[in-house]
């Protein structure tokens, strides 16, 4: 193994060595600009600490949505080695089955009953949203992934590309074209002030339940037994099947966490957003596979860390550097590539990574 | 009891029968169908059945007894035929009592559901279906049961591969000479005299058209000796330039937008089926192909243009220069940008190159989108100017077309020759291990920064094609699915192979246009066709013959860029076992 790592070694820094100087020459020019431009510009706005503040929380808020969904990405990567581009597509099914269930529970009145009643209906929303990701996870693995297991890394990427379609327009054609509006109940609305800043329930509510499922998260993956197989299927697939354990199940687990984390993220960005339909899971399903990249693919603390940051420049990036909010994405993909040029591995990514990449 | 397992099997298959059926119903298939609904859908379930039960069993013997397949097949068709008669009940009872759906379902209508039972909508409201209606469709998905069954056994009696193993004589010339035969009805077809295809003629013809052009590839596949290939070439390449002066406007149109598309196959194909280099955001430079020649030709409509012309004193109503001129500059700007892009990605691999490169494809469009001043945002670049030799315009889909036929000819020979040459050699070396391919002495810096500029660079040429057919360009034009289009083209066709991608352009771009009628249910076919795809023939419809092996090889796993030990005979054995 330390011959490996140590070969590994110096072929990444024979690989760095002769651009380097140009490179991190670059990296301080670019990042001199942008320092200039949010003293001259963001600072000089004259914007109140607290309207940073609260931009900022927007920004973890939705950074904890963007992890849920990157931890999907990033443990089925972690696997197979595979983009699951229909990822996206699972959340939104969750999101459109929440939707489903959020109307049934307005119509028995649960959701202008009392706290509890509520509080109760919005975990079976939950649940119901993160059931229908399961299944439709599950079920994409095992007819368009589990087939092409051998097959050269393209062949599963274009299966991927189709069932995403595949979902989205059977969802176009299932439901129709008008989007579904979550309305929330009435415990939900509104917030309460610290100072200055204004912090809404809703917010709130996403950003503990999405610390929650993440931390339970790395729970089952560093404490059970499942956990541990899972990470030695990822170290090496071949050696852990040697040691008894059953890779396929183990995949189809990673699957049914990953497609529960998005269903639980398809149904707070449903809150979020007030929006589902057919396409609403896709931008946010390449943000998030953004993030993953971000924090190193592969990597659990680090698709989670890489979802906050992403989640926060987007938030904070078109003021500070004060352009319009249009180009949010914009700044999202050009520090996604940044960021790639300076440490092709993500930001938490080890020389691991080398040999997945 | 051994006879189990079969009667297993058989219900298994009955519920993903019924599992297809529903989706059917609620994606809205009984309203296109009429009266023939139920008809239909059973004949789809035969030929499901079929397609499970074609192969023997694991663990039977290939010719079990007849009655076992039967029994078999008639159980999936029973549950099949029970659950969803179950199911439509259930819908015809709830709309009886006048409950809506629609809401929910959005093509759950009275219409649908009243095509299954063969009776006018207004029957389904007030409750008139007959109780007999249910059983009548449970026999009918039993029927299809045995039918299925029925084609099982004719397909055994025959031998599995006889059909392919027997050569019938003078089939390479039949291969040869068919794109001619076809190509002369396609000719008889466009007197306004010959009536065949009916009302829907221009359709039939615009679908022989592409069977044409598919077939004349295979024809040059089968001309193998040199002479042979040289006649049938020549032969075939007249025919072709033909074929827009007898094509009416339509079918012009839609073939001109085949060939753009097939031209950014090839070139996209340099970059993923040469050189490995996973690209999704091709669109990027395909746009700024379109847009450098919108800016040349039509400047009036970038509020920037115009006021730097008018400071310069020129006039920007005239296009500053003509299509053959602007070319060469497109072409070195689309260059540029993929030499541009490919800078910082030159350390990534496989999946980071992919997501950036996807990145930098929706960078592009946003720009487009929102420098409102330089592109006139969403508003888009209008009235460009058609190529046009002297006074002559190029401007109808008729030239249009015989331009994009040129222009992919072009790029196909540029990089037919480019495989073969020494470049083309290193970009395939670098595809199968980067690695091994730097300690053979092969420059990765140049070869992938080529890769990228020559893909761009043919992606530029498309673009300008494509917006001078446009005559209007918008930022929608350019989404990050013109890019998986390419993509898929490509794979589809066969990664790597010249007349693959040709003919995955006839596929995934012509065929959509043929079946206008269904157009709803195309993008979901089309995403269904590729999963398939992908799992039956992943090295594509007419493989190169390389990657063919590669793929077909089934004693070793092929990886792309396997790791610093592989070992792969352990990993094979291994891998058997888990799957």
């Amino acid at each position: 193994m330390t011959s490996t790592t140590a070969r590994l070694d110096s072929a990444a820094s024979r690989r760095v060595r002769s651009p380097s100087l140009i490179k991190w020459g670059l990296g301080i020019v670019i990042l001199a600009l942008l320092s200039w431009r949010v003293i001259t510009v963001g600072v000089a706005e004259g914007y109140p600490a607290s309207f940073w503040v609260s931009q900022a929380l927007n920004g973890l808020v939705l950074g904890g949505v963007y992890a849920l969904v990157a931890l999907g990405y990033t443990l089925v990567y972690g696997i197979l080695f595979m983009i699951n581009f229909a990822h996206g597509e699972i959340m939104m099914l969750g999101g459109i089955a929440g939707y489903f269930a959020l109307q049934v529970f307005t119509a028995i009145g649960w959701m202008e009953g009392s706290a509890a009643l509520v509080i109760l209906g919005l975990l079976l929303i939950m649940t119901i949203g993160m059931a229908t990701s399961v299944v439709t996870g599950v079920t994409l693995e095992r007819l368009a992934y589990r087939p092409l297991r051998k097959a050269p890394r393209l062949v599963p990427l274009i299966s991927a590309i189709g069932a995403s379609l595949f979902i989205q327009y059977s969802v176009l054609l299932i439901f129709g074209v008008s989007p579904h509006v979550y309305r929330k109940p009435a415990l939900l609305e509104g917030g309460f002030r610290v100072g200055q800043v204004f912090v809404s329930y809703t917010g709130l509510i996403i950003f503990i339940t999405s610390i929650l499922l993440m931390l339970a998260l790395y729970q089952i993956i560093q404490r059970t037994k499942l956990g541990r197989a899972m990470r030695s299927v990822a170290e090496d697939k071949d050696t852990s099947a040697l040691m008894g354990v059953n890779v396929d199940q183990v995949i189809v687990f990673t699957f049914i966490l990953g497609s529960a984390l998005a269903g639980a993220a398809g149904v707070m960005l449903g809150f979020h957003n007030t929006v589902v339909k057919f396409n609403s899971g896709f931008i946010p399903g390449i943000k998030a596979f953004t993030a993953a990249v971000l924090g190193g693919i592969g990597n659990i603390p680090g698709a989670m860390f890489g979802a906050m940051i992403l989640g926060l420049i987007e938030s904070i990036g078109p003021s500070a550097l004060g352009i319009p909010t249009e180009y949010k994405d914009i700044i999202a993909f050009s520090m996604l590539v940044l960021i790639l040029v300076f440490r092709p591995t993500g930001l938490f990514g080890e020389i691991l990574s080398e040999k997945k990449a | 009891m051994a006879d189990q397992e079969p009667l297993r099997r058989g219900i298994q298959i009955g519920l993903i029968a019924f599992a297809i059926l529903t989706y059917a119903i609620l994606i809205g298939i009984p309203i296109r169908l009429g009266a023939a609904a139920f008809p239909v859908l059973s004949a789809l379930v035969a030929l499901f059945i079929f397609a499970m039960l074609r192969r023997p069993m694991k663990g039977y013997p290939a010719d079990r007894p007849a009655i076992s397949i039967i029994r078999q097949a008639v159980t999936a068709g029973l549950i099949a035929g029970a659950l969803v008669a179950a199911l439509i009940w259930l819908f015809t009872s709830l709309m009886a009592d006048g409950v809506r759906l629609q809401p929910i379902f959005d093509k759950v209508v009275p219409q649908n559901i009243a095509a299954l039972h063969n009776v006018s909508p207004g029957a389904i409201a007030n409750g008139e279906v007959s109780w007999t209606s249910p059983l009548l469709q449970i026999g009918m998905m039993a029927l299809a049961g045995l039918a299925g069954a029925g084609l099982v056994l004719l397909n055994r009696s025959q031998g599995a591969d006889s059909l392919r193993a027997r050569r019938i004589p003078g089939a390479k010339w039949i291969v040869i000479v068919l794109p001619f035969v076809l190509m002369l009805f396609v000719i008889w077809l466009g007197q306004p005299a010959a009536t065949f295809g009916g009302a829907h003629k221009g359709t039939v013809r615009l679908l022989l058209a592409m069977i044409t052009f598919g077939s004349g590839l295979f024809s040059l596949r089968q001309a193998s000796q040199p002479r042979e290939r040289i006649i049938v070439g020549v032969l075939l390449t007249a025919g072709a330039l033909y074929m827009p002066f007898t094509l009416d406007q339509f079918q012009n149109s839609v073939m001109g937008l085949v060939f753009i598309f097939a031209m950014m196959g090839l070139g996209l194909n340099i970059v993923v089926g040469y050189a490995g280099l996973l690209d999704l955001g091709y669109v990027a430079f395909f746009a700024i192909g379109a847009y450098v020649y919108a800016f040349i030709s039509a400047p009036f409509s970038s509020p920037f243009i115009t006021q730097q012309l008018i400071n310069l004193g020129i006039d920007p109503n005239t296009p500053l220069l003509g299509f053959w001129l602007a070319m060469p500059v497109t072409m070195a700007i689309a260059c540029v940008s993929g030499a541009l892009l490919g800078i910082p990605v030159l350390r990534m691999r496989g999946d980071y190159l992919a997501i950036v490169t996807l990145g930098f494809g929706e960078i592009i469009r946003l720009f487009m989108l929102n420098m409102a001043p330089l592109t006139n945002g969403p508003r888009g670049l209008l009235r460009i100017a058609p190529p046009a030799f002297g006074s002559f315009a190029l401007g109808s889909p008729r030239y249009i077309f015989l331009l994009a036929l040129l222009g992919a000819g072009l790029i196909a020979f540029a990089a037919y020759r480019l495989n073969d040459s020494r470049l083309g050699r290193a970009w395939t070396a670098m595809r199968d291990d980067e690695d091994v391919a730097q300690a053979t002495g092969i420059n990765l810096v140049r070869t992938k920064l080529l890769a990228f500029a020559t893909g761009a660079t043919f992606a530029g040429l498309a673009g300008q094609l494509y917006a001078a057919r446009q005559v209007n360009i918008f930022p929608e034009n350019f989404t990050l699915f013109v890019s998986i289009d390419a993509l898929s083209i490509i794979i589809v066709g066969g990664l790597g192979s010249i007349p693959g991608v040709v003919l995955g352009a006839l596929a995934l771009k012509g065929l959509p246009e043929v079946l206008r009628g269904i157009d709803e249910y195309r993008i979901v076919a089309f995403a269904a066709l590729l999963v398939i795809m992908m799992i039956v023939k992943p090295e594509g419809i007419m493989p190169a013959a390389r990657r063919k092996r590669q793929l077909r090889r089934d004693d070793i796993p092929v990886e792309e860029s396997p790791g610093p030990n592989p070992d792969s005979g352990a990993a094979a054995s291994l891998e058997e076992r888990s799957s």
